[in-house]
């Protein structure tokens, strides 16, 4: 078996003894509460950081008593920007460990792999054709990350199953042509133009107040079936064959896993637009400490997603002041090391 | 046709001088040429503002009426000869590329080339007005780009698909430092990168012109003379040695020719998409050669890169287009078609 073949979690699933899984469990679980932690300090920072810093106890005293101080009016604008960047993250942390998972690719990112293109081209596409209002809403993203989807997959496998490397290529390929198409409707037309240019590399500022409320069932439903899938991600991880003799529907767990990762990526581009590498970069980080076990990988990747989302929107906050550098170029300087890391670690088979 | 007139022939040009060449390369660049040059006349003649074909001559002389001067000597000869440039470069740095890589996705835009000189001539342009002439940044990101893909890679050209995915990385982030540069110039200066960075021939001029020109002068002979021993590099190191080339610094300074043509061409036209990835590519197929092709490859790049901005400037959708759409476009789904053919034949 080469080592493009050779499943992330082959390396040392179950090693331990039953007592010394335990202890890793309590561990792992202690570990998800320090995750949480993370998460408020994300939000802290998220609310309080900015152009004009606002201290934590004006933060609290303006969200149990709002009234119109400065604070409350600029946390007012900070809360939905720091709950959209809860979801976005973990929606695309989880899609990218999904990809992962479905693949057996540890260079799965939707941002990678053309879907957050395609969602991105199919919100232009229904703006240009509908109007503004209807390419807000989360299902104009649908059609174009599962077609986008579909075609790197198909592209990338050429008839004898995907390698890493294939899909990456066919990712950018595809990224690129349809890059070109959201340019060409947008030049065209002034009302993508105006909704495009804001969003183009993803920014959680000046998302319209909506935004979350529509995202969210998408968001939860999407990660409740990712987390569903945990146990039939980790068997498809021994390999297909493997899988089949496990009673695993190795295609179907693909199809709906692929579906889930989909909709997790078209509901945060629709809401921010394309942000990229978030969805490679914090599931190789969390694999580090829980392994591949998916059961515990997703839950952390939900929880770390939002940090890395979070803190890539505060730093792009402080490093331009008094501009603001968008959360998409953020995160592709903080991940797009992670895409060279697993190069060079030979992760992909190269 | 006899399998004689078929094969690689001689070109002498004085004593010292002789090219290597095939008849069938010769012909496939001449028709180029043609074809070229035709679109050259029809990007004059075409449109409202365009010259007819019969007044061309006088307008060159300089006898035609002050708009027509205008239209042709000001605003689309420049932007031709610019296109005709770039193209060219963006062909022979592919070519070199793809030869060197052994690898058609091994080429300058996807491996982060393009994206590391936008980088570069961004942040002379907008952090730095003034201080760093813009060419000179699109040469350093250019330089700045390859080192970093050289050095991410781990393995240099030996492993060309470690290159390509390590160059997906680095044309990320270098696309994210032209983010951070916009944010720092006023919003006019931010129009105009966010325009050019797509790639793009609108309002060059003849000192554009002159760049581009002056890179290839200086270049193309360097990359023909390289020709040949990237042709026995390409057999494999050990093959090369054995027939008295150094393949190691036949491939860097092949590699340093190519991003200087990368960096030149970016420069005056953007980091247009692809002209590098499939020039080489289509000239390959069409000359039916194993080796780079250099000339083959840069004749099909320029007449790519203008036919693709003629096809920019009349789309029927009431929108100029820049030339970088087009080929992004086009060039995408190219890619997409050649990673499927090179698959199926077990290439990966």
């Amino acid at each position: 078996m080469s080592t493009l073949d050779a499943p992330p979690s082959a390396r040392a699933p179950h090693v331990t003894g039953v007592r010394g899984s335990r202890a890793r469990s309590w561990g792992l679980a202690a570990g998800l509460l320090g995750a949480v932690a993370l998460v408020a300090v994300a939000c802290a920072l998220s609310v309080t950081v900015g152009s004009k810093a606002v201290p934590l106890g004006d933060v609290w005293g303006a969200l149990v008593a709002p009234d119109d101080s400065y604070a409350s009016v600029v946390v007012a604008s900070r809360l939905p920007r720091t709950v959209l960047g809860i979801l976005v993250g973990a929606a695309l942390a989880v899609a990218g460990a999904v990809i992962q998972g479905i693949t057996r690719n540890p260079l799965g990112d939707p941002g990678l792999l053309g879907v957050n293109a395609g969602a991105a081209a199919s919100v232009v596409f229904v703006t240009a054709v509908a109007g503004a209002g209807a390419g807000r809403s989360v299902w104009a993203a649908v059609p174009g990350a599962l077609l986008a989807a579909g075609a790197v997959y198909a592209i990338g496998s050429g008839g004898r199953g995907p390698t890493p490397v294939r899909l990456v290529l066919a990712g950018a390929a595809v990224t690129a042509a349809l890059v070109a198409l959201v340019e060409a409707i947008s030049l065209a037309n002034p009302t993508v133009f105006d909704s495009y240019r804001v969003w183009a590399v993803g920014s959680l500022a000046g998302r319209d107040a909506g935004a979350t409320a529509r995202i969210l069932p998408f968001v939860v439903g999407g990660l409740l079936v990712a987390l569903a899938l945990s146990r039939a991600l980790n068997a498809l991880a021994l390999g297909d064959e493997a899988a089949t003799s496990l009673g695993l529907r190795a295609g179907r767990t693909r199809l709906v896993g692929g579906f889930a990762a989909a909709l997790l990526t078209a509901a945060s581009v629709a809401a921010v637009g394309p942000v990229a590498f978030v969805g490679l970069a914090v599931p190789h980080v969390v694999r580090a400490f829980t392994g591949s076990d998916h059961r515990w990988l997703l839950p952390y990747c939900a929880l770390l997603g939002p940090v890395l989302v979070l803190g890539s929107d505060v730093v792009g906050r402080v490093i331009a002041r008094p501009g603001e550098l968008m959360v998409g170029a953020v995160t592709a300087f903080v991940g797009a090391p992670f895409l060279i890391a697993a190069v060079r670690r030979g992760r992909a088979g190269l | 046709m006899s399998a004689a007139q078929e094969g690689p022939s001689l070109l002498r040009l004085g004593d010292r001088v002789a090219l290597l060449t095939n008849r069938r390369a010769v012909t496939v660049c001449l028709v180029l040429a043609v074809v070229a040059l035709a679109t050259v006349l029809v990007t004059l003649t075409i449109g409202d503002l365009g010259v007819p074909l019969t007044e061309l001559p006088t307008v060159l002389a300089g006898g035609g009426s002050r708009a027509q001067e205008w239209v042709v000597l000001t605003n689309r000869l420049p932007r031709l000869a610019v296109g005709l440039g770039a193209g060219a470069a963006f062909g022979v740095a592919g070519a070199i590329f793809q030869s060197v890589t052994r690898n058609p996705p091994g080429s300058p835009d996807v491996i982060g080339l393009g994206a590391g000189a936008a980088a570069g001539a961004a942040a002379a342009g907008l952090v730095w007005p003034g201080v760093v002439p813009v060419p000179a940044g699109a040469l350093v990101g250019a330089f700045v780009a390859i080192l970093a893909v050289w050095v991410g890679s781990g393995r240099g050209f030996a492993a060309p698909y470690r290159m390509v995915v390590t160059g997906i990385a680095v044309g990320a982030m270098a696309l994210a430092f032209v983010q951070l540069a916009i944010l720092r110039a006023t919003r006019e200066d931010a129009q105009v990168v966010a325009a050019w960075l797509n790639g793009s021939l609108g309002s060059r001029g003849w000192s554009d012109a002159a760049t581009v020109a002056v890179a290839l002068v200086v270049l193309l002979p360097l990359a023909l003379a390289l020709s040949r021993r990237l042709q026995l590099v390409e057999m494999g190191d050990d093959a090369a040695t054995g027939l008295g080339v150094d393949a190691g610094r036949t491939r860097t300074l092949a590699v340093v020719v190519a991003v200087l043509l990368t960096g030149a061409a970016v420069a005056v036209c953007g980091p247009v998409a692809f002209v590098a990835l499939t020039a080489p590519q289509i000239a390959r197929r069409l000359t039916r050669s194993s080796g780079p092709g250099m000339v083959a490859a840069a004749v099909t790049g320029a007449t790519l890169l203008v036919l693709a901005d003629l096809l920019a400037q009349r789309l029927p959708f009431g929108v100029q287009y820049p030339v970088g759409i087009v080929t992004a476009g086009l060039g995408g789904v190219y890619l997409a078609f050649l990673l499927v053919r090179e698959w199926r034949r077990g290439a990966v």
